[in-house]
């Protein structure tokens, strides 16, 4: 071996120690935790936990699709121990293909109907934390300069003078559209559900790839309507965007953020810690100070004054368990892609 | 048996019996608590674990290093190249089934581990010492190889070719086989051919609903389109630029050469999100328009021409990096030579420039090709309706549908479209000789442009500059004002909330940026070197030497290139999440994933240069006594030196910048700046987002600019214009 | 130090080289003995190029041996023979310095710097190029690269010395002296050196010995004169110098000696082993006499042309033989067109030609 290949293996064996070094350095008292809330949730929701506990939090934030993605990657030898946010289709998906744990938490008592209902449609193995009724804003100088009347039902977003105007995600990549999707199919019926989204579908400008891009794109002008989470558009009326925000008059479902823990997880018992914790009402207040406006699920947490009061949203029944099945997901999409989405504009 | 294979040997020896075999959690230098029991328990060597029973499979390729041994006394060089080639391939492996047939309880390979006598047991991943054993018998037999006549009988050469086989087997091939098999298993999740038609022939894919009616056009061919434009402007663009600072008396040519840096180093999103501000329907552009000409707003920007727009500012630069090199390296007596035939200047260009700029224009336009291929960022934002493979291929894996199955198959058509550009382009350059930097001394001087040329140039290139300015000016102040595009009020909160210090208690970063950005320019000042040996080196080898399949390794440095960066993710993660190779959640991982995503452009930019330079000249110094390491180090390297920028400078920025790929491979501890941007801009807080941005932009400057005086210029001794009208040289 | 080893001979035994399915070089035995100059001829693809890489080590033998020394170096790298080559191209490293580029060899053999300076110094003196140490190549002429060439290539003092058509890149005047002066330096340091062309007038002017190849395979090795005077083939006899290629008839072999045959004419030339029936004779131009017609056993013809060359006159004349190139020195008068002549036979450069 010459001069240079010892050099060249030199320099690779030495940054291969460095990196060994300061990776997996996995001591007692440790908990990786897969946050699906956005950056300024989960940041204080690990610190206050590691505060709380003592325990050291390592945190990653990932959407829930694609915290789901890696959950399942790494199913032969997980690294993740606690899953916590997002929208709860992937959880339900998730638990359905026994990746994460059955757990009963004693918190279980404080909690919404609705959370529970999570809980016992799947087994105890995902359960909810939040919840966030669907809708749509609408940004007021458009529909001003465009002298149409304040949309306040689904049936006004299929209007010919919107044409163009309404954007929503794709529900080929966003849970929240989905959500919308599997909504309208139990509000309308299928038949008539599907043949909304058709007359729609001459409205919409685009199918966005993420749940919330419709919101900033309302509340900067791009669009005139978008549909999403009603506290996704709170957040823009908020941040000072010339939003209002819309129950739609029929009723509409909402989302349950959930929370599950991974099966397999090394630090199981941290794991449960957690998951208690995260019922609490003091953990549960966190959301309001990172300008989350979702419905806290533990009763004893008065949900923030800006969060859309699920009281004055006419909420379906919505069955979590039926839609939330990878059969049904798979009719739905498929469905919605050969009617719908091919059409022409 | 010679010095070097000795060293080797003795080496590998201590890889088996000294060095731990394992790779256990815990393990650092910091606490040596994994090191309890050696040289057995976690952290033993693998002959105390095979002999003391705990890993007995380990002493079949340990034995087989020592019979490797016994080529040490031999003189007679084929008789021992014999023993190191048989010892050397069967320890290999041996070591590597026994990695893949025993590893965690359940899984592997049951029988192949049954006949290693392991059935039901179970390891961990190898370690520092299975590393250097391993690659020490592969060495091995490599010298036996070199020994026998091969690679010229060069040890360096076979040792590298080894390597470098190793490496991409190991880290292109394996993960992206595992991910490919998705596509073939259906949803009973065994392997169906039917599912696999089913999801290839989809409409979705291949339809031409848009010829014929008012529907979106298969994903494939949007694709192609987008990529095909984005290839041909941006290296339309390179050469303008390249030819205009080269070629032209143009004023201001630092500003064009500043210019065509910035895009590259600008984190994807931002550009996409500046062009919305700009041309989007509420964007300035558009309120000008509509408030004075009345032309009403419309939403144009969203889909392939604002796709392809950002991809234009973000990879134009890439051809102008490969392009100016190739410029650089025309030596000049060759259109003086034309021009002396009788020739005019736009006949010389046509005849003789043009023709030698082919192979930089291939290279350009299949970079551009493929990165527009590979973009993920860009079309996220800007795409609109118009759907491209690689964004399909992430939300197929993390969207609501969750369909592997379908990722994969359009993981293979973006695969089969990329691997058809090399093709193509291989098939263009065809085998003429592009050779012009020989070992003759050239002393001409580079024609002037055509004005043709120049004009054309610079019509091109001019809209180009305005519009990055533009850009610039809106990143720039962006995270200066409280909301780009309804607020003007200036302010510097973003900055404090993403970077502020706190002096009160000694130096403290508090701002919630410093993690991840710390994090980020660790790991690219890591992988940016890594990256640019390993593609420079296997370009050398592909280039300059000739071994059997050398043809299928040019094809799989390719290989990782066109395939989607979420994909490689994924598959890093199946790949690597398990032993034998069980590295998720280190640097590690996100260092290798560097170096093996951003190696093409080394390999490309290293073969663009290395055909420029005369063979004649590695062989003069090989019959100098100088062996093949040398030559690299000292007669191709210097000569080499605007590949090796452009190939420090990308790895370095697209490390820094990298999205798609490494979003599956992020940890706790291994956060990265772009995942963070991400994550603001997700949240609506483009402030913030481009806020820090900037300060990835300013980071990356300082990086380049380091880089470019690290390195330095090559000197070639050709005469500029004004020495060669000075009298000094008018005497020579 | 460097240990200097003096000239070494070179040995194939048997060599072959292929690419694939081409055979460049076929079983070709040769050796070169040391401190000669040994040159291989021949047109362009016949192998001569590989072989001298193969002795290099920059191509790796098929098949077969080759020794430097008596030393087998057949799987050896070129950097571990002592073997240095001058390049077609020249090959200097365009971004090092004259004295750089003649140092490298030295310097890569981890020669202090200064030592190695002045060895390259030394030998820059010897080419005639003292003065030009800091020169870049690109300053350099054609001619001055050329010796930079040799100079580094001697600087080792390799055990052989290889050069590949080092002259093709000059102008005719300049060609002839360097060759003088490769050949002087290679006597004054006592050298093996093999040199490849394709130029048959350079191969005459600077070999000891000739080794002539063709497709892949030697066509013929011996002295220069050897080559010229007794060309093993019609292929040797066509590519040393000009020869005009005729039918002629074998009468009798007596011994050494042949009766021949050639139109009206009878010569006698040695048998070269061959027996009475057809065969080939080359008959250099210069062989052929122009004189008075009538007299016995000569050749009648008709001049078709004739060319006025300077120092000699070229002329084409037909006969009943077939139609002979001709060259006539010392005269400067011009022969008309169709003027009859005859032709006679000198006792040099007239041979049968084996294997015709």
């Amino acid at each position: 071996m010459s001069g240079s290949t010892r050099k060249i293996a030199t320099a690779f064996a030495l940054a291969t120690t460095a990196l060994l070094t300061s990776a997996a350095a996995q001591a007692q008292g440790t908990l990786v935790l897969y946050c699906s809330v956005q950056e300024e949730w989960c940041r204080p929701m690990a610190s206050a936990f590691e505060k709380e506990t003592g325990i050291k939090v390592s945190m990653t934030r990932k959407s829930s699709g694609e915290t789901y993605a890696q959950i399942k990657a790494e199913a032969s030898n997980p690294r993740g121990d606690v899953w916590w946010g997002g929208t709860g289709d992937p959880h339900l998906q998730a638990a359905e293909e026994g990746l994460t744990e059955a757990y009963e938490s004693p918190k279980m008592a404080e909690l919404h109907d609705w959370a529970v209902r999570q809980w016992k449609g799947s087994q105890g193995r995902t359960i909810g934390i939040y919840a966030g009724a669907l809708g749509f804003g609408f940004n007021t100088k458009q529909v001003q300069s465009r002298g149409i009347p304040e949309p306040k039902c689904w049936s006004d977003l299929i209007n010919a003078k919107l044409k163009d105007e309404v954007q929503v995600a794709d529900p080929n990549s966003s849970g929240t559209s989905y959500t919308m999707l599997a909504t309208l199919v139990q509000l309308m019926g299928e038949d008539k559900a599907f043949d909304y989204l058709k007359a729609l579908h001459r409205n919409i400008n685009q199918y966005t790839k993420s749940g919330a891009a419709p919101a900033k794109a309302t509340s900067l002008g791009e669009t005139t309507v978008g549909i999403t989470f009603m506290h996704d558009m709170v957040t823009m009326v908020v941040n000072g965007g010339p939003v209002k925000v819309v129950a739609p008059c029929e009723g509409t479902g909402y989302e349950i953020g959930s929370m599950s823990i991974v099966k397999g997880a090394r630090n199981l018992d941290n794991a449960k810690k957690f998951y208690d914790w995260a019922l609490t009402p003091a953990a549960q207040k966190l959301a309001e100070e990172a300008k989350s406006y979702q419905v806290p699920s533990n009763k004893n947490v008065v949900p923030p004054p800006q969060s859309p009061k699920l009281a004055d949203v006419k909420l379906i029944d919505y069955d979590f368990a039926k839609y939330g099945s990878s059969a049904e997901r798979k009719r739905l999409l498929s469905k919605w892609d050969n009617e719908v989405k091919k059409l022409p504009k | 048996m010679r010095p070097s294979t000795r060293l080797l040997f003795l080496l590998a020896l201590c890889g088996f019996g000294l060095l731990p075999w394992y790779f256990t959690e815990g393990m650092g230098l910091r606490s040596l608590g994994w090191l309890s029991g050696y040289p057995f328990g976690k952290g033993g060597s693998g002959l105390a674990l095979g002999l003391s029973g705990a890993a007995p499979w380990l002493l079949p390729g340990g034995a087989m290093l020592l019979v490797a041994g016994l080529a040490w006394p031999k003189q007679d060089e084929q008789r021992a190249a014999t023993v190191l080639l048989w010892a050397g391939a069967i320890g290999f492996t041996l070591f590597f089934l026994q990695g893949f047939a025993i590893t965690l309880r359940g899984q592997g390979i049951p029988w192949l581990a049954a006949l290693f006598g392991a059935s039901g047991a179970a390891q961990a991943g190898m370690g520092p010492g299975a590393l250097v054993t391993i690659v020490g018998l592969l060495l091995l037999f490599c010298h036996g190889l070199a020994y026998r006549g091969f690679c010229r009988g060069d040890v360096f050469t076979c040792s590298m070719i080894g390597l470098l086989v190793l490496m991409i087997g190991l880290f292109i091939f394996f993960p992206v086989v595992t991910v490919l098999k998705g596509a073939l298993i259906g949803s009973a999740g065994t392997i169906d051919f039917g599912a696999f038609l089913d999801r290839f022939l989809d409409s979705s894919i291949w339809g031409l609903g848009c010829l014929t009616r008012d529907v979106s056009c298969g994903v494939a061919w949007n694709t192609l389109l987008l990529a095909v434009l984005c290839g041909a402007i941006t290296t339309l663009l390179g050469l303008a630029s390249a030819l205009l600072i080269l070629r032209t008396g143009m004023p201001a040519k630092w500003l064009l050469r500043a210019l065509t840096v910035l895009p590259i180093i600008t984190p994807p999103f931002v550009i996409g999100l500046a062009l919305i501000l700009i041309f989007g329907r509420t964007g300035l552009v558009s309120n000008f328009m509509y408030e004075w000409f009345d032309v009403p707003r419309t939403r144009w920007i969203y889909g392939l021409p604002g796709v392809l727009l950002a991809q234009v500012l973000a990879f134009a630069p890439i051809a102008f990096l490969v392009l100016i090199g190739v410029v650089q390296g025309i030596a000049p007596s060759l259109e003086e030579a034309s021009q002396t035939l009788g020739a005019r200047r736009w006949e010389t260009f046509s005849t003789v420039t043009w023709p030698l700029l082919r192979p930089g224009i291939a290279n350009a336009f299949l970079i551009g090709f493929v990165e527009s291929m590979a973009d993920f960022g860009n079309p996220l934002v800007l795409g609109g309706n118009f759907e491209v493979l690689s964004t399909k291929i992430f939300f197929a894996v993390v969207g609501a549908a969750h369909n592997e199955g379908q990722a994969a198959v359009l993981a293979m058509v973006l695969l089969a479209f990329t691997l058809g550009a090399f093709w193509l382009q291989q098939r263009w350059l065809g085998k003429k000789s592009y050779t012009t930097l020989t070992g003759k001394g050239d002393a001409g001087l580079p024609t002037p442009l055509p004005r043709r040329v120049s004009w054309l140039a610079s019509a091109t290139v001019i809209p180009w500059v305005i519009l990055t300015v533009v850009i610039y000016i809106i990143i720039l102040t962006g995270g200066f004002v409280k909301s780009m595009g309804r607020d003007y009020t200036p302010t510097l909160e973003h900055f404090l909330t993403g970077f502020r210090i706190d002096f009160s208690r000694g130096l403290y970063f508090e701002g919630a940026a410093w993690d991840s950005f710390f994090t980020t320019v660790k790991l690219a000042a890591i992988s940016a070197p890594l990256t640019a040996i390993v593609g420079l080196l296997a370009a050398y080898l592909l280039k300059r030497q000739t071994f059997q399949g050398r043809a299928a390794l040019e094809f799989s440095t390719m290989l990782s290139f066109a395939i989607p960066g979420t994909v490689l993710g994924v598959a890093y993660i199946l790949a690597f999440n398990v032993p034998p190779i069980e590295m998720t959640g280190t640097g590690l991982i996100l260092v290798i994933a560097f170096i093996f995503r951003n190696m093409p452009v080394g390999v490309r930019s290293g073969i663009a240069g290395l055909s420029q330079i005369d063979k004649s000249l590695d062989e003069a110094s090989a019959t100098l006594s100088a062996r093949s390491a040398t030559t690299l180090w000292r007669v191709v390297l210097p000569l080499l030196r605007p590949a090796l920028v452009a190939a420090l400078v990308y790895s370095f920025v697209r490390a820094m910048t990298a999205v798609s790929a490494v979003i599956f491979l992020v940890s706790a501890e291994y956060n990265l700046a772009t995942a963070y941007i991400v994550g603001r801009v997700e949240a609506g807080e483009f402030g913030l987002a481009i806020a820090y941005s900037s300060v990835l932009i300013v980071v990356m400057a300082l990086g380049i600019a380091i880089i470019q005086l690290g390195v330095g210029e090559r000197k070639l001794g050709r005469r500029t214009t004004e020495t060669a009208a000075s009298p000094a040289m008018a005497g020579a | 130090m460097m240990q200097k080893a003096g000239p070494a001979s070179v040995e194939f035994r048997n060599v072959t080289k292929r690419y694939g399915s081409v055979t460049a070089v076929n079983d070709i035995s040769f050796t070169i003995e040391a401190g000669s100059l040994v040159t291989l001829l021949g047109p362009s693809g016949c192998g001569k190029t590989t072989t001298l890489r193969m002795i290099a080590g920059l191509e790796m033998a098929s098949e077969g041996q080759i020794l430097i020394g008596g030393k087998d170096v057949t799987r050896l790298s070129a950097a571990d023979r002592d073997v240095s080559m001058v390049f077609q191209s020249y090959a200097l490293f365009p971004h090092m310095t004259v004295l750089e580029n003649v140092a490298y060899g030295p310097t890569v053999k981890r020669v202090p710097k200064a030592q190695a300076h002045d060895m390259a110094r030394e030998k820059l003196a010897v080419v005639g190029m003292k003065g030009y140490e800091d020169r870049l190549p690109s300053e350099l002429s054609g001619g001055q690269q050329q010796r930079v060439a040799v100079a580094r290539a001697l600087v080792l003092e390799p055990q052989v010395l290889l050069f590949d058509e080092p002259l093709s890149n000059l102008d005719a005047k300049l060609r002839r002296r360097m060759r003088e002066e490769i050949r002087d330096l290679q006597r004054k340091l006592n050298l093996t050196v093999a040199y490849v062309t394709h130029d048959q007038e350079e191969a005459l002017a600077v070999s000891d010995r000739i080794i002539v190849m063709s497709n892949a395979v030697i066509a013929q090795e011996g002295a220069p004169r050897q080559l010229y005077e007794e060309p093993a083939d019609v292929f040797v006899a066509d590519f040393i110098g000009d020869a005009n290629l005729v039918e002629a008839e074998i009468v009798s072999v007596t011994g050494d000696r042949a009766e021949i045959r050639l139109g009206p004419v009878t010569l006698s030339l040695p048998s070269r082993g061959m027996k009475p029936g057809k065969a080939k004779m080359a008959i250099r131009p210069e062989s052929l006499l122009i004189v008075e017609a009538g007299g016995p056993n000569l050749l009648p013809g008709t001049i078709r042309k004739c060319a006025y060359l300077g120092n000699h006159l070229d002329l084409e004349i037909a006969t009943e033989a077939g139609d002979f190139y001709v060259t006539r020195h010392g005269t400067r008068e011009i022969m008309p067109e169709g003027q009859m002549v005859s032709l006679a036979f000198a006792d040099y450069g007239v041979t049968l030609v084996p294997g015709g």
